[in-house]
């Protein structure tokens, strides 16, 4: 099952590119650079997260950056009894 | 410049309504209920972030004309941090938009097609937003401009009939606490309201600049007003079991019975929120996309669309593992980003530009 998915990744990825890579003339160097560089992202992380789907991402780097803030609501909440 | 199109200011009042209303009253008023109780109705009044964020955009605009916030920021704080403050500026409402369709995705599958795997539907939302982006903002314009008045014409529909059956005794006591309960179910309003910080990117674009101020003031009062009427109702009808729902509007449109002819109405709220969450997304993805593309200096941006696409849609995927985990970051840790984000930072923005200028005024005069 999971190696379907890479599999189905892979061929929307692969659509995009034959899609996209044509219409992008011979000096958009910039332009091709960007687009290969966003969609191998795309891949890998898509890739990373069929099998390891709990890996932590940016929610959990905001709840650790706004902790004490957070906190300091739930206390609110609990003193209107939720 | 690399986007050639126009659009009027009323089209990018209109997009800015549609980039905010339709989530707001999906989600928000259980949140809102937790702490307002029956004050639910005038959390939508307290809506500071809203001004703040129309202010700072205004006036960065009007300091910097034809430049958008990323841009801005090289000016204002020097090329290296402003490329860092710009790119940590995308990443965010590039989140932001991953959250937005996982709202979308999570109450389509929740509510209508139950047995549709997520990505389906995440992923042909996206699909059809990366195809209007393509084509440019003056079609995300017409979009919106094509769209609200269905929008509206469909939420009058599903409050009109149910007025008989409000319980207008469901409000009262008003203000039985004072104001603090209101205040606090504010609170995850504001960070509804301070999306409204993406009119600086749809400004530039604006054929129109002298009608601006007035037509987004017009789009604050109005989303304010849309809030206020949607929250009323569903207070009225719902009374003490508004919390217990995860999409309170969505129990209207199912309550209605017209003559016991016209029943289950949801497929209205449906349309509603499918035509209002697509110009919300695309709005979001066209900020990201083309802030990217003047971020790297690009000469286009269409070829990086469909990437950027599959990225949202795998970040739709990664914000949270469930409707609850995402509705709790929503009401808490992501509110305070978003108001640091969208509200803080154009502020700080604002007023480094402001004071620069003062500084090099004196300067120059000496």
């Amino acid at each position: 099952m999971k190696w379907a998915s890479v599999l189905g990744i892979a061929a929307v990825l692969g659509l995009m590119t034959l899609y996209e890579w044509p219409k992008m003339k011979g000096n958009m160097k910039k332009e091709k650079i960007t687009f290969a560089a966003v969609t191998l992202a795309g891949g890998i992380l898509a890739v990373w997260l069929v099998f390891y789907p709990g890996t932590p991402g940016p929610t959990q780097l905001f709840d650790f950056l706004y902790k004490p803030l957070v906190h300091y609501i739930e206390n609110l909440t609990a003193e209107r009894g939720g | 410049m690399i986007e050639k199109g126009k659009i009027s200011a009323s089209q990018m009042g209109k997009m800015m309504y549609l980039a905010i209303t339709p989530t707001a009253i999906l989600t928000t008023p259980a949140i809102t209920y937790q702490f307002a109780k029956q004050d639910l109705w005038i959390s939508p009044i307290w809506a500071f972030s809203g001004l703040i964020a129309v202010y700072a955009a205004l006036r960065l605009h009007a300091r910097f004309p034809g430049r958008n916030l990323v841009q801005m920021c090289e000016c204002i704080v020097g090329r290296l941090p402003g490329k860092l403050l710009g790119g940590l500026f995308l990443l965010f409402n590039m989140y932001l938009n991953g959250i937005i369709i996982r709202e979308y995705s999570e109450f389509v599958i929740g509510a209508f097609l139950l047995q549709t795997p997520l990505t389906v539907v995440s992923g042909s939302m996206v699909l059809a937003s990366a195809m209007a982006v393509r084509s440019g903002v003056e079609i995300v314009g017409r979009f919106a401009e094509l769209f609200l008045p269905a929008f509206i014409t469909l939420f009058l529909l599903i409050i009109f009939p149910i007025i008989p059956d409000l319980h207008l005794s469901n409000m009262l006591p008003i203000m039985g606490e004072g104001m603090m309960p209101s205040l606090m179910g504010a609170f995850v309003l504001q960070a509804w309201f301070s999306e409204l910080i993406t009119a600086s990117f749809f400004l530039p674009f604006v054929a129109d600049q002298k009608k601006v101020t007035k037509s987004i003031l017009i789009v604050l009062l109005m989303i304010v007003l849309t809030l206020i009427v949607s929250n009323l109702a569903t207070l009225l009808l719902l009374g003490n079991v508004t919390g217990s729902y995860t999409y309170p509007f969505l129990i209207l449109a199912r309550y209605i019975n017209l003559f016991e002819f016209f029943t289950h109405l949801e497929a209205i709220f449906m349309a509603i929120w499918v035509l209002g969450a697509f110009v919300k997304i695309c709005v979001f993805f066209y900020v990201a996309v083309l802030g990217a593309a003047q971020w790297l200096k690009l000469s286009d941006y269409r070829p990086i669309v469909f990437p950027f696409g599959f990225l949202l849609t795998l970040i739709s995927m990664w914000v949270a593992p469930n409707l609850q985990k995402l509705n709790d970051a929503i009401s808490k840790s992501v509110s305070f980003a978003v108001l640091t984000m969208f509200v803080a930072v154009p502020v700080l923005l604002l007023c480094l530009a402001w004071g620069k200028r003062r500084l090099w005024g004196i300067a120059a005069k000496k």
